[in-house]
């Protein structure tokens, strides 16, 4: 379980803090979505509940960041790796640049964690199995496409066997396609016990595999409730993110009239 | 703070010793130059000293620290991972430049050593020293072609002081923009740029250069005419220095100008005076670049291969390691002082400023 | 061969000593061997060129000598320095073929991961590694940032000025793209362990046998031979 109590977060050189009094706790096997508008912190807090915001950024936090009952005030970097990984929003800059194969840039991750050469192969495989990459095994990792790279990304974090997975807009460069495949890869993984914190403004894909959302503003959570009511609250529209498409068809029905239960509505793919 | 200038102090102490111990321990250096070769025999002896040298000040250096706090944090905190991540793209653009924008213009400007410098200044002197010697070896026997290059290897030395010195530089914040200084600092910056550099040329440069004859300034009707142009050449660089300098600094208002420009020129002499005994011995004083003429005419003026590099190098290097200074200067004000920041050493290097 | 050959470089440059074309036997029958004499000859031929160049004719004219053979100008040319100059040439040549060797034979990334192996920190290993696909990655981004660059109207073709112009803006966009990456680039690294102290399992390994021990051996004793003698004048006088 991941659990942030208070968390008060402020980088360094700076006087305004980013992230104020945030309480957030993730359960073992629980999806939770992350929403906000542009600048209210999303990717601060992706940071701070990963603990790289201050261990590897600086910058001060107050507050507690809790991991599996461990505190991680305090830890070096490879340290918090071993608990909770980070996927970020660029897959150019997440490529590590030192491998020739994208079987050997799955690896690296298992490989730094310094685990026997069986077991780093057998990570690997399933990571590129369950993001169905086989077929890209002895490709130059250079030379893949932007949604590929991402895939490539999000599997070298997979073949850590993370107990615990921040995504920062993981989608963002990935077509239906491949947005759909991860969000498949991801349900499997939560299914295994994994905690998910997926931060996105497509909310297409939180309301499909997210069951809690919480949404940030300035800095603060304002909603934090299951994905049917955050999604469907008002609210959200105020704070300037977008519902996902079916919401908003749910809307315009209303607004033309058409009187409809949303569970008709939930039914439909999204 | 104190602590550590003792630390440094040992390191540096220690060095001097072995340096002059081994100096003595070899007899008096023989600088006569060895008539089938001409190489002086004292320049391998003077190369492996100051590697010793080297090495023994930077273990002293550590140990000392080890006995100070039971661990050697000043070095290994310059090698987060930030640094690590930064360093080969230092290498990259060290290589690049080096090879095809400083070999296309056959100036007497190397513009190889911005990586190196760029790392030293942010993220420490070892830093800087290891970027440097990583440079040059992973340039000469890692790299294939058409990245290569057969005669870096030996001025591995060179490549490792100049990333000692920017980190040192950069620690005592010599490259900090110091905007909106107040136009008396300004003058009084530009004055002491201009005294430091006319003390140099006057008791430093002037005699040295006089010593056999290649004079400058005297209307000597015996001396062939190219000398008394090298000779103009070099005070018209000068005036340019000067003038560029006193540019800078009255129309960007910067007086971290003066800083760099200061320790730019200490840059550059530092490094002319360790590569010239490599030059003379293992290329015989020949670069492929532009100062080979330079040394040629130093030569023809009576002076032996040694001297005749090491003049070349004094006229060279303090323009070049200025320059380069200036552009890392540039560089470091254009990133954002958030990035700077995060760098082990970034913050002295920058300076802290509320963002 | 990749350690075995490493040495040979070392080795000549070690031995600048005057027996040079003695070197020069080690290394070509090496590169015979190996199936890429021709080729190395060639490219050692075209680095050591502009240096050539300039080492003739500085050494030529300007060693101080008694025995002139012509003159240019206020410039006269030397016994001694055809002496000098055909020395350093040589040396210079054995130098570029033993790295060239070496570089032609080796394949880099086998050669770092192979002192991984052996001993060498992942992080160094890191450095050398990335620092091989940095840089033409840098040139790849340079091309990219110059065509995006000439679409805006700036003209980079035709004489050497305006390709010089050309060049210019191009210097500050690729350094800094290429730096302020570095941010995220390091955070992706540290969320894969990277800063982990301690050894890791490498997936490769690569064969080493019996003879290539041996040789190296060999080679560094002789060396360290050849270093000694240098130092206490023996061999001083060869020509």
């Amino acid at each position: 379980m991941l659990e942030l109590r208070a968390a008060t977060y402020r980088y360094a050189g700076y006087a305004k803090a980013v992230l104020h009094a945030i309480d957030l706790t993730i359960g073992d096997g629980e999806i939770v979505g992350l929403v906000g508008p542009n600048e209210s912190g999303k990717s601060t807090l992706c940071l701070v509940a990963s603990g790289l915001a201050p261990a590897s950024v600086g910058g001060q936090l107050s507050g507690t960041l809790t991991i599996d009952g461990e505190s991680m005030a305090g830890r070096r970097t490879h340290e918090l790796a071993e608990r909770v990984v980070v996927c970020f929003q660029n897959p150019n800059t997440q490529r590590s640049g030192v491998a020739a194969t994208v079987f050997e840039e799955v690896a690296i991750g298992p490989m730094n964690l310094g685990l026997e050469v069986p077991e780093v192969l057998a990570r690997t495989r399933e990571a590129m199995a369950l993001l169905r990459l086989e077929h890209l095994v002895e490709r130059d990792p250079l030379r893949l496409s932007g949604g590929q790279s991402q895939l490539v990304a999000i599997a070298s974090l997979l073949a850590m066997r993370p107990r615990h997975i921040i995504l920062d807009e993981p989608t963002a460069q990935l077509d239906p396609a491949g947005t759909r495949l991860v969000g498949e890869a991801l349900r499997t993984l939560a299914e295994r016990g994994t905690s998910l914190l997926i931060a996105e403004h497509k909310t297409d894909l939180l309301d499909e595999v997210c069951s809690r959302i919480v949404a940030l503003d300035a800095g603060r959570i304002v909603m934090d409730g299951s994905t049917r009511d955050v999604l469907t609250d008002d609210r959200l529209v105020t704070i300037g993110v977008e519902p996902p498409a079916r919401e908003r068809l749910r809307r315009s029905l209303v607004a033309a009239g058409v009187d409809i239960e949303p569970a008709v509505l939930a039914g439909l793919p999204a | 703070m104190s602590t550590s200038w003792v630390r440094a102090l040992v390191g540096i102490v220690a060095f001097f010793i072995v340096l002059v111990v081994g100096i003595n321990l070899t007899g008096a250096l023989d600088l006569t130059p060895d008539p089938n070769t001409g190489l002086v025999a004292a320049g391998n002896t003077l190369i492996v000293l100051f590697g010793a040298s080297l090495l023994v000040g930077f273990i002293a250096y550590a140990v000392a620290e080890y006995a100070q706090t039971k661990r050697l944090d000043s070095i290994t905190s310059q090698f987060d991972t930030r640094t690590i991540v930064l360093i080969p793209i230092a290498i990259a653009i060290n290589i690049i430049l080096g090879q095809t924008v400083a070999a296309a213009l056959k100036v007497p400007i190397y513009l190889d050593s911005i990586g190196t410098i760029l790392v030293g200044v942010l993220a420490g002197p070892i830093a800087g020293a290891l970027t440097g010697g990583l440079a040059n070896l992973i340039w000469t026997y890692v790299l294939p072609a058409p990245f290569h290059s057969d005669y870096a290897a030996p001025f591995f030395i060179v490549a490792v002081e100049i990333g000692l010195l920017s980190g040192v530089f950069g620690r005592l914040g010599f490259f900090r923009s110091r905007p909106n200084a107040p136009t008396p600092r300004l003058a009084v910056g530009a004055v002491i740029v201009i005294a430091v550099i006319a003390f140099i040329g006057y008791y430093g440069y002037l005699p040295y250069y006089n010593q056999n004859g290649a004079v400058f300034f005297n209307g000597d009707p015996n001396a062939p005419v190219i000398f008394t142009i090298f000779g103009w050449l070099v005070a018209l660089l000068l005036v340019a220095a000067v003038v560029g300098l006193l540019a800078l600094l009255f129309v960007r208002r910067d007086l971290g100008a003066a800083y760099v420009f200061i320790a730019g020129l200490a840059c550059g002499i530092v490094s002319a005076i360790i590569s010239a005994p490599i030059s003379a011995l293992v290329f015989g004083g020949v670069t492929g670049s532009g100062t080979d003429l330079l040394v040629a005419a130093f030569q023809k003026a009576g002076n032996d291969l040694q001297s005749a590099v090491l003049k070349q190098g004094l006229l060279s290097d303090p323009i070049d390691k200025t320059l380069t200074f200036f552009i890392v200067f540039a560089i470091l004000g254009a990133l954002s002082r958030r990035f700077a920041a995060r760098f082990p050493q970034g913050e002295q290097a920058v300076g802290l400023e509320g963002a | 061969m990749a350690a075995t050959v490493q040495s040979i470089g070392a080795f000549v440059i070690g031995g600048y000593a005057g027996p040079l074309a003695i070197i020069l036997l080690t290394v070509l029958p090496a590169a015979i061997v190996a199936g890429v004499a021709g080729r190395l000859i060639r490219i050692s031929f075209l680095l050591t060129l502009p240096i050539a160049i300039s080492v003739v004719l500085v050494s030529v004219f300007t060693r101080a000598g008694t025995t002139v053979l012509f003159s240019v100008g206020p410039f006269d040319a030397t016994a001694e320095g055809v002496n000098f100059a055909g020395q350093t040439l040589v040396r210079l040549f054995a130098i570029s073929t033993s790295i060239g060797l070496f570089g032609l034979t080796t394949n880099p990334r086998a050669f770092v991961l192979d002192l991984e192996r052996r001993g060498l920190s992942p992080r160094f290993a890191f450095v050398a590694l990335a620092t091989l696909e940095a840089v033409p990655a840098m040139v790849e981004r340079a091309t990219v940032i110059q065509a995006a660059q000439r679409a805006r109207g700036l003209d980079t073709e035709g004489s050497l000025r305006a390709r010089l112009r050309g060049i210019l803006p191009l210097v500050g966009p690729v350094i800094l793209s290429s730096l302020t990456e570095v941010e995220e680039r390091s955070l992706a690294l540290e969320v894969r362990a990277f800063g982990r102290p301690g050894r890791r399992h490498l997936l490769w390994t690569i064969p080493d046998s019996r003879t290539q021990f041996v040789v190296r051996l060999a080679l560094v004793v002789v060396f360290v031979a050849l270093v000694a003698l240098r130092a206490s004048g023996s061999i001083a006088g060869l020509p």
